[in-house]
């Protein structure tokens, strides 16, 4: 080995890549984020507000984004080929040069799930029928047509996770709770609108999530019902007819609403897909990239030089994200050194 | 005697004696039954259900708690249109998983 | 020209006689067992066919075509329709040209069976005469294009693949014993008739080869072991005939005529199912055309095997057939003989027993008879959306916009939607609970007053229109009820130059229905048509049908792939097709747009 710093190439400027990119720096290597969208922030970026405890997105981004400041970021930079080397990697970019490095970390993260792929929730034909992220920019913009003082509002959880049918057999694990957090939300915002939530399961693990759940039942009176949403129909209005059954109870139910929100669920960001097949990465049963193990070896790769941190190798919530993100950055401290 | 009141049996299942030959029968013939998560998708759907209540969920909820008559009532209204089996997020072909409950008598051997 | 045998008798055409006789016994037995299996009605009507000038003139001519010529399997594959064709006319001709020779040199032999056969070793120099010569080089003819055959059927045996077909049969013992004894019936003959050939006259194959063999045999003892083999070898085939795919030569000399008369299959197994199962040749061509057949495992489920099945009586192994297939009526298109393999499994699942069957004779339609009552009337469009439009909405909501644009004045069959059209029960074998579904739906119709149905699912479609017998009601699919609006103006459809669109034809809407052509003019007004590399008759069903009962997701998957990937064969901009069911299995898989009919239209006027 040169004296020369090891160069390790960030794949993605998310939260993952963000933090890992700092504490790889902090730890004397010269991370180089590479990143497809003009912005850094990743979904992130796009959220409002997060669980559990409504905390501006902004305020997780923003020391992420200035730790990053001195980073080598390409934005806007798309990846045209990863070529494995005898132990480095070869990167080639979309203007055509390369990048030489050490170790790859992706911090790829994942897709929403496109909601129009399942016609019977009809987003894309009914104008009262929009995404969790439609919901977030309209947090931040304030400016969506669709949403206008809305009476009724429905939530469908599990919209293309559990989902055979959908290519996703996955619980996308942060969608309840997302739908809770923005239920409450809507209910901040109109307070007179009745919202349901329409659930399969309620899964809620992590911390405080529990209690979240029990204001949204006791301060918003917010209405769950255990059914999952089957078809979506037209009122000669134009409000929307949401069917369903409410399993509880064992009787159909029908409910016309202004608003209907799909929580859209987590999907392996395809482009991730594509680069790991380049270097021999393989991916797991449920679409995601597949670690060392799922046990002490998340951030690990089956490649030698290969690490993952982040939704890559499944969904994740922000602390476990920025968690990932530093052990992987160790892992890469160990691998480089080791090698030295 | 006149208490006011009548006794009836118990309305509650009990898990102990309950019948369960049709369900065991289905689900050797039919394994994927076993994967429902009775998430409704099925009986919000099912076309015959407005006028029927027919439930592919309760059904196999129904053979589990030794709901017999109630199963039968609901079967006998299906009609077969399939939407169940295009709407379930397992996956089951509860269409098929209809027909072959039908053809299972009461102590769940396949009619011939 | 001289008789070489005054008694015209050897011993060598016992064996021939024995066959003869056995497979004629069998086939005339069997013949008048098809027929007595008929319902009375279907042989009443069968057996007057027979005597009409129209249905045999109809008889004779697709007989002639289908049995002899080959004509669907010269236009399916050359290379296979030359060497069906070759072996069935030549061996026709080989057996008509012998009849002649009899007639013509021998009158008084006609009444040997053996004698036509046996010619060449009964008859000598035939050739002197310009009569004996044409027909000598007839004979040779047909007898080097059997030969042609032969070699190509040994070759497809050996490697499907050079003549075109990437499966082809496995052979059952009892095939293996026919198609042997087949192949080797012409060799032999080839070598008899050589090796008599300078005593009894020959042509162009016979004579050289004569002149060949007798450089190294100098004498003539190997004749009569030939004619031996040769008569053996016609015997060997035609004793195993009936239970090889061979008798589907006799079968479907009868099921033509059937056919033409109208007969349909109205029992699982007897009269004209049995019939279909016995014309059934064998040939395989159901296995590549079947969808399912992308996953090796399916191959054991094609018609082919069906036949088979029905012919061996496995009853496990025709349930599991039967309730596998999506129906999609390919394997009829692409049958020769046209064995209707759809047709076929439904009736076998008609017959299955249940411990429990729906009813619907019952069922309280009152308040949507009055309410179709009171809103219909002559002029109006009753549209019935079913089951699975409900869960593409984009369809209902096209096609709802596409007939108030064109001012046409509709309204629903079924708002509440608690109504199925009754084929999908029909399509699980349970015919007798759609009769009375059918029977509840035809009320409402009725009672609308309506003088159009209209139906934006092929499904639905094809029961209204076979089943319900809505006299003065015309049942229409969407896309060419909109085609025609749009061809009288009604509609104005605005055409984007250089959107490649290609249509999907439905196995309902298409081969179920003959629909073809309407609704790819109707999409040439919205953008540029492009075919998929199979459409019409031979168009790949999306793996989704309902047909299928057993399928499960997982097993459709490689189905709806394979189906896309031949559907994109032209790079469309988007897949357009006319069946929810098609929409929704395609959406999931698909790399680009697939859009009903309707919503291209609508979106474009």
């Amino acid at each position: 080995m040169t004296n020369r710093q090891p160069v390790i190439a960030v794949i993605g400027a998310g939260i993952a890549g963000l933090e890992a990119a700092h504490q790889l720096a902090a730890l004397g290597y010269k991370p180089v984020l590479i990143e497809k969208a003009p912005v850094v922030g990743g979904h992130v970026a796009e959220w409002n507000r997060l669980f559990p405890d409504m905390t501006p997105a902004a305020e997780v981004l923003e020391p992420l984004r200035a730790r990053a400041e001195g980073i080598k970021t390409l934005l806007n930079t798309e990846i045209s080929a990863i070529n494995r080397l005898k132990d480095e990697y070869n990167i080639v970019l979309g203007d055509g040069t390369t990048l030489l490095c050490q170790a790859v970390l992706f911090a790829t993260g994942f897709h929403l799930f496109d909601a129009s792929r399942k016609e019977e929730y009809g987003y894309g034909i009914y104008n009262r029928v929009i995404t969790n992220r439609d919901l977030e920019q309209w947090f931040n913009t304030r400016q969506d047509s669709r949403i206008d003082h809305p009476k009724a509002v429905g939530f469908v959880h599990c919209v293309g996770s559990r989902d055979l049918k959908a290519g996703n057999a996955q619980c996308s694990k942060v969608c309840c709770i997302t739908a809770i957090k923005q239920a409450i939300e809507i209910k901040e915002e109109f307070p007179d609108a009745e919202v349901y939530c329409f659930y399969m399961d309620l899964r809620l693990f992590g911390k405080k999530y529990e209690d979240f759940y029990i204001r949204a039942q006791r301060d918003y009176g917010i209405h769950f019902i255990r059914g999952r949403v089957s078809e979506v129909g037209e009122a000669i209005d134009g409000r929307v007819v949401v069917k369903a059954e409410d399993t509880l109870s064992g009787r159909p139910v029908k409910v016309t609403l202004d608003l209907l929100v799909l929580m859209a669920g987590i999907v392996c960001n395809p482009d991730a897909r594509h680069y790991a097949q380049q270097i021999g990465v393989a991916r797991d049963e449920d679409g995601f990239l597949e670690s060392r193990n799922n046990l002490d070896a998340i951030t690990e790769s089956s490649r030698p030089g290969v690490f993952f941190a982040g939704a890559c190798t499944g969904a994740k919530t922000v602390p476990e994200t920025l968690a990932e993100a530093r052990s992987a950055a160790l892992a890469i401290h160990l691998y480089l050194s080791k090698r030295a | 005697m006149d208490f006011g009141f009548q006794l009836s049996p118990s309305s509650a299942v009990n898990l102990d004696t309950v019948d369960r030959r049709r369900y065991d029968a289905l689900v050797q013939l039919e394994p994927d039954a076993l994967t429902c998560i009775g998430c409704g998708s099925c009986s919000a759907t099912c076309t015959a259900s407005p006028w029927s209540g027919m439930s592919v969920r309760k059904v196999l909820l129904g053979l589990q708690r030794g709901r017999d008559g109630e199963v039968d009532r609901m079967l006998s209204a299906c009609m077969l249109c399939g939407k169940c089996s295009m709407v379930c997020p397992r996956g089951i072909n509860t269409r098929q998983l209809i027909l072959t409950l039908c053809r299972l008598d009461k102590n769940g051997e396949v009619v011939r | 020209m001289r008789e070489r045998f005054a008694s015209g008798f050897d011993p060598f055409v016992i064996p021939f006689l024995i066959g003869m006789f056995f497979v004629l016994g069998y086939c005339l037995v069997a013949m008048v067992r098809v027929i007595a299996q008929l319902p009375k009605d279907d042989r009443k009507r069968f057996l007057l066919s027979l005597i009409k000038p129209k249905y045999i003139w109809m008889n004779l001519r697709d007989i002639f075509l289908n049995c002899l010529i080959h004509v669907k399997l010269w236009q399916r594959n050359k290379v296979l329709g030359y060497m069906h064709s070759s072996i069935a006319f030549g061996w026709f001709m080989l057996i008509v040209l012998g009849h002649l020779e009899v007639m013509l040199f021998v009158p008084e032999r006609i009444h040997l069976f053996y004698y036509p056969i046996f010619f060449n070793y009964f008859v000598a120099e035939t050739e002197s005469t310009v009569q004996g010569s044409l027909l000598m080089f007839l004979m040779d003819f047909f007898l080097l294009m059997i030969l042609s055959g032969i070699v190509l059927a040994v070759i497809k045996r050996f490697a499907s693949r050079i003549v075109g077909m990437r499966r082809t049969t496995r052979l059952s013992l009892m095939d293996r014993v026919g198609l042997y004894s087949l192949w080797a019936i012409f060799p032999l003959r080839l070598l008899a008739e050589s090796f008599t050939a300078h005593i009894s006259g020959g042509s162009f194959l016979t004579i050289p080869a004569n002149w060949i063999f007798r450089q190294f045999l100098g004498n003539d003892l190997n004749a009569l072991p030939t004619w031996w083999a040769y008569s053996i070898a016609l015997m060997v085939f035609m004793c195993v005939l009936p239970f090889t795919r061979y008798m589907h030569i006799p079968a479907e000399m009868l099921l033509i005529p059937m056919r033409n008369a109208g007969i349909k299959i109205r029992h699982p197994r007897k009269g004209f199912a049995s019939l279909e199962v016995y014309s059934c040749p064998g040939c395989g061509v159901c296995i590549d055309a079947c969808p399912m057949s992308v996953q090796k495992v399916n191959c054991k489920d094609a018609t082919v095997y069906l036949n088979r099945q029905l012919r061996r009586g496995d009853e496990r192994r025709i349930a599991e057939i039967s309730d596998k297939c999506l129906l999609c009526g390919k394997c009829s298109a692409v049958c020769q003989v046209g064995v209707q393999g759809p047709e076929l499994r439904l009736a076998q699942r008609e017959r299955r027993k249940y411990a429990l069957s729906p009813a619907f004779a019952g069922l309280d339609t009152a308040a949507l008879v009055s309410a179709a009552a009171s809103g219909g009337g002559p002029g109006k469009v009753l549209y019935f959306q079913g089951c699975m439009t409900r869960l593409t909405p984009s369809i209902r909501r096209a096609t709802t916009s596409l007939l108030d644009k064109a001012d046409v004045r509709w309204q629903l069959m079924d708002p509440d939607e608690g109504l199925c059209c009754g084929r999908p029960l029909m399509m699980a074998g349970r015919t007798e609970q759609a009769r009375e579904l059918i029977a509840k739906n035809r009320e409402i119709i009725r009672a609308s007053g309506c003088d159009t149905l209209l139906l934006s699912c092929p499904i639905c479609y094809r029961v209204f229109r076979d089943e319900y017998a809505l006299e003065g009601v015309r049942v229409v699919h969407h896309s060419v009820f909109f085609q025609e609006l749009i061809a009288a103006g009604k509609l104005q459809v605005r055409h984007e130059e250089g959107l490649r669109l290609v249509w999907h034809d439905p196995c309902e809407l298409g081969r179920g229905c003959g629909i073809y052509e309407q609704p790819r003019q109707a999409l040439a007004a919205a953008g540029e048509l492009v075919e998929a590399d199979r459409h019409h008759a031979e168009s790949i069903c999306c793996g989704g049908s309902l047909g299928s009962l057993t399928l499960s997701f997982g097993q459709r998957v490689p189905m709806v792939r394979n189906a896309l990937d031949k559907l994109t064969a032209a790079a469309p901009d988007q897949i357009v097709t006319g069946c929810p069911l098609c929409l929704a299995t395609f959406v999931r898989e698909a790399d680009r747009p697939v859009r009903d009919i309707a919503e291209v239209l609508d979106e474009r006027s």
